[in-house]
């Protein structure tokens, strides 16, 4: 290999640039050339966030490149950004959990699929993500997978609050290195975020919530005094869950709808 | 009867692009209620500063401009000027009003302009990654105090206490929090009467949450946002007759 | 013809009310002061006008914007230090097309400098931004101009929309001489910026994304191209295409007529180009001044800061290029004719 050009495509907070970090160390542990910049605008949560990276034998003098080798989908929002860096010889690695085949760039090599939003969130927990997609990555480049951990732990330690989350993301990590990628036959998108609005009525009241505008920061939950609301299995803008609520147990304090930062969610008391 | 969402808000640029759990959407929900309450929203230019109040550009469906760093009160001041039956409203972090943008909003506030203030405290510099700002308490780590913030004569700067000095015995000076965002909503009402209604100038520090550059949950930010009061008091403050 | 005397801060002041500017942000420096109290004066008079000083220079140039903002023909005056405070200011103007009109009186720099008298904020006036000098810039040589580039400045920043600076400097700040001025035609009318007519204005200088910030210089380039013409003048004084060809501006140049003057009583084949606009430059003009030229003088009190500009607009050219450089020091008619005669007689 003379030069390997990796596209790394996700969304803020999904930890892109520490899956980009970790393997240009792990390449360069392995005695390669490498070069990682972050392609960055002013905000930190809702927009795409690339990675570049290019693994060489020889000294690289420019981080960025036209056409990639490999693309990480890893956000649906973020294709339309990075698709001009598909060609024919490019290889796609994707969530399939959130994206549906239709969506990719076009490529005439085999497109890869895990679906690891969808593992994560049935298997470890939400955050993992990034851990199971830089498991798999490091098997697809040959990497080693107990000196990447290590360089992995060293970039999170501080995030794992406890020794039961240190546990589970290194299970997390583990798993995605011995995945067997979808190929043809591919998980459906199901971790999308739900289209309409969800309205419920009872108990004299309606509430209404929309999955299109909640980021899932759970502030309505955390100042419902009466504990009405809690995680859905509906998913938000950024797949992250949306909150039900019991209208028995609500009391109509309005509460949720003050504190929304996004005009997510209301109760009305019927007329 | 309150809708989800404020009317004066621009429904196409939501989602918005503050992050979640963002203190500032909070604000502006209740920016956006109290000027559909009191019907201004033909009368309001809203300046802005460059932080994570740049994010808000295009969040109204009124007139927006983002100035330049600590630059938004004298860009709001020299509009009002221009446009006197306007109400003018200049909305910025603690990094923008309390470092870079300090002098002239004291200044500002000597001169009794008839602009209103609104200042989001959470503490740090968040757009740029959670530095610490004039506000940052003695103790708190962030990117640049990672030993914890040094100890200085005030431990915080305190904003409305020194804008009072310089103001104008008429003019607004306040501080609530976005933990209580009713009584928020009325003092941006009153906040922005003082210049509508009196022609005086009007300073309002909102303690707000950052749960991303705080590494906090919803529960974790509130909590701390309600610690913070212990050193930036909330209330009206009132010129002492001397 | 009067018998009063007025400086050339005074004609400043004339030349912004026939403008039809209505408010000025300032604050005081050396020997842009006169400017603002004079206005004050003007104030004083008229309670349709305002004035404010500010606390610094930064505050006076936003508030500018804010003012042009509101559809207001506002300005400020500054120098040297203040000039560079400006700069903050001055690129929100460039990349918002604000019609900013601000009027520099230069002094010598850089830093403090001397209080009274450079060409050394050529650069700074043109290019001291964070972009790419999408800025008019006008270059006064005698009060009469400090009078009528005045209003020629209000009017092209609204009329075009971008940033305008006006270069005095303070010999011709304090200069006093009795003028009687030429009254203004039809100024441009000013309009607000925002409120919006129909739609709300989002007024944005912050880009998540480089094509679209490229996207949106591309549209200010266009604009600047297709309006170069228009915008950009000088002037030919002496022989129209000399052998030897003076380039001057501001008082330097006024000098520079002056030794002319001497020198054609010699018969020597000489003419002056003065650019009025030193950006846009007027390249078509200097390309016919040069067309028997076999040198060229560039007189100026900064280094390069001139002959960089002449030396883009005649590049290919095989003319031979002497530069006079004086940073923070005056040319009298005397010192340009000695030099004149001393280079043609080599």
């Amino acid at each position: 290999m003379s030069e390997l050009k990796i596209l790394l495509a996700g969304e803020g907070g999904q930890g892109v640039q520490t899956i980009a970090e970790v393997l240009a160390e792990a390449f360069a542990l392995e005695g390669k050339e490498v070069s990682y910049i972050p392609a960055f605008g002013v905000e930190q949560r809702g927009t795409p966030s690339v990675a570049y990276l290019i693994v060489s034998n020889k000294e690289i003098r420019y981080p960025k490149f036209e056409l990639a080798d490999y693309l990480i989908i890893l956000q649906k929002r973020a294709i339309d950004t990075v698709k001009s860096y598909s060609h024919i010889g490019a290889k796609i690695i994707f969530d399939s959990s959130t994206i549906s085949l239709g969506d990719l760039p076009k490529t005439e090599t085999a497109v890869f699929g895990i679906p690891a939003t969808q593992i994560a969130i049935e298997q470890f927990y939400a955050k993992a993500f990034n851990l199971i997609i830089l498991g798999k990555l490091a098997k697809v480049f040959g990497l080693d997978q107990d000196k990447v951990w290590e360089l992995l732990f060293g970039q999170l330690k501080s995030k794992f609050k406890t020794k039961e989350i240190e546990k589970q993301a290194e299970r997390a990590f583990r798993f995605g290195y011995g995945f067997v990628f979808e190929v043809k036959k591919y998980s459906e998108p199901v971790f999308q975020p739900s289209k309409h609005d969800i309205v419920v009525k009872g108990f004299g009241k309606t509430a209404k919530i929309i999955p299109a505008r909640c980021k899932g920061c759970g502030l309505c939950i955390t100042k419902c005094p009466v504990a009405a609301l809690k995680n859905s299995k509906e998913l938000g803008v950024y797949a992250t869950p949306v909150p039900e609520i019991d209208l028995e147990r609500c009391i109509n304090c309005g509460n949720c709808r003050l504190f929304c930062p996004d005009g997510a969610i209301e109760v009305n008391k019927d007329k | 009867m309150i809708e989800i969402m404020p009317k004066c808000w621009n429904k196409a640029t939501k989602p918005d692009l503050f992050c979640p759990g963002c203190g500032h959407g909070i604000v502006l929900k209740h920016l956006g209620y109290a000027i559909d309450t009191m019907e201004i929203r033909d009368k309001v230019t809203l300046g802005i500063d460059i932080g994570c109040s740049l994010l808000a550009w295009n969040f109204f469906n009124f007139d927006t401009v983002q100035t330049h760093h600590g630059r938004t009160a004298p860009t709001m001041l020299g509009y009002k000027r221009a446009q006197p039956e306007r109400i003018a409203l200049a909305y910025m972090g603690d990094g923008g009003a309390y470092a870079i943008g300090l002098q002239s909003i004291l200044h500002a506030a000597m001169r009794n302009e008839p602009i209103t203030i609104i200042v989001v405290n959470n503490e740090n510099y968040a757009m740029t990654g959670g530095q610490a700002s004039p506000t940052t308490e003695t103790g708190t780590i962030t990117i640049t105090t990672p030993l914890g913030k040094a100890k200085d004569s005030v431990g915080g700067l305190k904003g409305p206490e020194l804008v009072r000095m310089m103001a104008d015995k008429n003019a607004y000076v306040a501080r609530t929090t976005m933990a209580n965002p009713i009584v928020m909503q009325n003092m941006i009402k009153k906040a922005i009467k003082t210049q509508a209604e009196t022609n005086n100038f009007a300073f309002l520090e909102i303690l707000s949450i950052c749960p991303t550059n705080w590494r906090t949950n919803a529960k974790e930010s509130l909590h701390r946002v309600v610690e913070m009061e212990k050193h930036y008091p909330l209330g009206e403050f009132l010129k002492e007759d001397k | 013809m009067s018998n009063k005397l007025i400086t050339g801060n005074d004609a400043i002041v004339a030349g912004a009310l026939d403008a039809g500017a209505e408010i000025m942000f300032g604050y005081p420096i050396t020997p842009a002061s006169e400017i603002l109290h004079n206005w004050v004066k003007e104030c004083g008079k008229n309670k349709k006008i305002q004035c404010l000083q500010t606390e610094d220079e930064i505050a006076a140039g936003f508030a500018v914007l804010g003012a042009v903002l509101g559809g207001k023909k506002a300005f400020t005056a500054s120098a040297g230090p203040g000039h560079i405070l400006l700069q903050d200011a001055l690129a929100m103007a460039e990349n918002l097309r604000l019609p900013f009109v601000g009027i520099m009186m230069q002094r010598g720099g850089p830093s403090t400098g001397t209080v009274s008298f450079g060409q050394q904020e050529v650069n700074l006036a043109i290019h001291g931004g964070n972009g790419d000098g999408l800025r008019i810039v006008y270059s006064a040589s005698s009060i009469l101009e400090l009078y009528t580039l005045t209003i020629k400045a209000f009017d092209s920043a609204w009329r075009y929309r971008f940033p305008t600076i006006m270069l005095g400097d303070g010999y011709l700040g304090k200069m006093a001489t009795t003028l009687d001025l030429p009254k203004p035609l039809h100024p441009v009318i000013a309009k607000p910026i925002l409120p919006g007519r129909t739609t709300p204005v989002f007024l944005r200088n912050c880009y998540s994304n480089e094509t679209e910030l490229n996207g949106h210089l591309n549209n200010n380039i266009r604009d600047w191209r297709d309006n170069f013409a228009r915008m950009a003048e000088s002037e030919i004084y002496g022989v129209k295409t000399p052998k030897v060809l003076i380039i001057a501006h501001g008082i330097v140049a006024a000098a520079a007529k002056d030794a002319i003057d001497v020198l054609r009583k010699e018969k020597v084949s000489l003419g002056l180009f003065r650019p009025i606009t030193l950006n846009p430059f007027d390249h078509p003009s200097l390309l016919r001044a040069v067309k028997n030229a076999t040198r060229v003088l560039i007189f100026e009190s900064s280094l390069d800061q001139l002959s960089y500009i002449v030396k883009y607009n005649l590049s290919g050219s095989k003319i031979r290029i002497i530069e006079n450089a004086k940073p923070a020091l005056a040319f009298t008619a005397g010192e340009i004719v000695t030099t004149v005669r001393k280079e043609i007689n080599d």
